[in-house]
């Protein structure tokens, strides 16, 4: 869910601006100090971020017909945690207002809130608590994303609520009525981006799971029992 | 996704000019837009913007008007939404849906309507730099930019490795194509799963290949890259300067008195 360019007014474009680029900062300081120690880790980190903007670029099988796009940022979340995400997500944001045309410059800041910061920081702390309370970890993955998405389009209802209050009953109105026009294509897009994501996570288990291990997504003994399952 | 803004960029003849004169106008342009308190402004920029990239920089009429109908979607409905539920005034018409009154209004239409020529005036502000200034360009403006080095080094390599995957992508989902793997949505939900762990397992290999072979030719954590100088020529500069000297004159007579307003 891209704001476009030129969409938010006056002051909101740039208190989200102010709101994403402290976290950004914090993001980038958390990766070089992670670089610095491991350098090998950098081009690891850039085909990552592609594989961020490869995967957003590809289209969902849809059901209401309009075609729709998954944020991937949630399965990134799990992979690298919250906050390399956050500055992967402002790149690959970047790449994708200046490659595909989805978002734009001012409303980056925005942009970044929802889909960089907020949506990764939910799916990470939803896959945080699914973990420790022992749940499946393909349902705690599809839950994780699913909530990410909604979590995201949550942000940026607000968003277009705050820049755009009714006039009867304000903010929150407005809020309500955006919240429940995205709901349409947004609801069904989330559940699909989950189920997807749960599936890629399925078939990398089998495939190779030692890169999920030294990702410290889960443990060697989860992969074991996830393996002995699907065998 | 088979043919991005980039590949336009690439053959654009204005590719050549001075990267610092197109990024300043294209921020110009959005910032004038989004500040205008009048629809003028951003419809004049965008008409402005628009001509230079269809005239000058040769983008063909058609694939441009259908990229900028591409977040047509979103815009439209955020434009209705606004134009039924925003400011007061005379109400223009209205109609009852179960016992729900809508209607727009005055305010309402005039702030849709700014609001869509605010994202009409940004996008093609946006476009004229997409399409007329390739990725490679803004590297050297993104290097002479305090950002720290890391980030850049990710980001030129996240841009080329965005095209080999790409094209793994496309590939693979041809393969699945042509064996009927998106004939209904459960089995398309299959196959792009499929697709994406591929992806991954793949950028993770080759995320480790890059590392041995970078260190292999002495990598210190920073890829030089050769910049070329483009110099300002005359027309161009002063083609730029009549632009924004016509905008600040037009944002100016429609936006009230005077610049402390």
């Amino acid at each position: 869910m891209h704001i476009s360019e030129g969409f938010l007014p006056g002051p909101w474009w740039w208190i989200w601006f102010a709101i994403s680029i402290p976290v950004i900062f914090f993001g980038m300081y958390r990766m070089n100090k992670l670089i610095s120690e491991r350098r090998e880790l950098l081009p690891l980190l850039a085909v990552a971020g592609a594989f961020i903007f490869v995967l957003s670029s590809l289209k969902l099988p849809s059901v209401t017909g309009s075609c729709s796009h998954p944020t991937g940022t949630g399965m990134a979340a799990i992979l690298f945690g919250p906050a390399i995400t956050a500055v992967l997500g402002t790149i690959v944001l970047l790449y994708q207002a200046l490659f595909l045309a989805h978002g734009g410059f001012t409303t980056l800041g925005a942009n970044v809130a929802s889909m960089g910061i907020i949506g990764p920081v939910v799916a990470y702390v939803i896959y945080k608590a699914g973990m420790k309370a022992n749940i499946n970890f393909y349902v705690v993955v599809f839950l994780a994303t699913a909530f990410a998405d909604w979590a995201t389009y949550v942000v940026t209802s607000i968003q277009l609520a705050l820049a755009f209050p009714a006039e009867a009953g304000g903010a929150m109105a407005s809020f309500q009525l955006f919240a429940g026009i995205f709901a349409m294509t947004q609801v069904p897009l989330a559940i699909m981006e989950g189920a997807l994501t749960a599936l890629v996570f399925k078939y990398i288990v089998q495939v190779k799971s030692d890169a999920l291990v030294e990702l410290k997504v889960i443990t060697s003994e989860t992969a074991e029992k996830l393996r002995g399952v699907v065998a | 996704m088979t043919k991005m803004l980039d590949d336009y960029a690439l053959m654009s003849p204005l590719r050549y000019t001075n990267n610092w004169l197109k990024i300043g106008l294209v921020l110009f342009g959005i910032l004038m837009g989004v500040s205008s308190g009048s629809p003028a402004v951003p419809f004049l920029i965008a008409l402005c913007m628009g001509t230079a990239t269809v005239v000058i920089s040769k983008m063909p009429l058609k694939q441009y008007l259908k990229i900028l109908s591409g977040p047509a979607s979103f815009v439209i409905l955020s434009v209705i939404v606004i134009a039924f539920f925003f400011g007061g005034g005379q109400e223009l018409f209205g109609f009852n849906v179960l016992s729900y009154h809508l209607g727009v209004n005055v305010e309402g239409l005039e702030m849709a309507f700014l609001v869509f020529s605010r994202t009409l005036g940004g996008m093609t502000c946006l476009f004229f730099l997409a399409l007329t200034t390739p990725m490679v360009e803004l590297f050297a403006v993104l290097k002479k930019s305090k950002l720290p080095d890391s980030f850049i080094e990710i980001s030129m390599m996240m841009y080329r490795y965005i095209f080999v995957f790409l094209e793994v992508a496309l590939s693979i989902k041809y393969a699945q194509t042509v064996r009927l793997g998106y004939k209904d949505l459960r089995t398309s939900l299959n196959s792009l799963a499929m697709l994406a762990s591929t992806l991954f397992l793949r950028s993770w290999e080759q995320g480790e290949k890059i590392f041995i072979s970078m260190n292999a030719r002495c990598y210190d954590g920073k890829m030089a890259f050769y910049e070329e100088t483009r110099p300002l020529r005359a027309p161009e500069t002063i083609l730029a300067l009549f632009y924004v000297v016509v905008v600040v004159f037009v944002w100016y007579i429609t936006n009230g008195t005077g610049w402390m307003r």
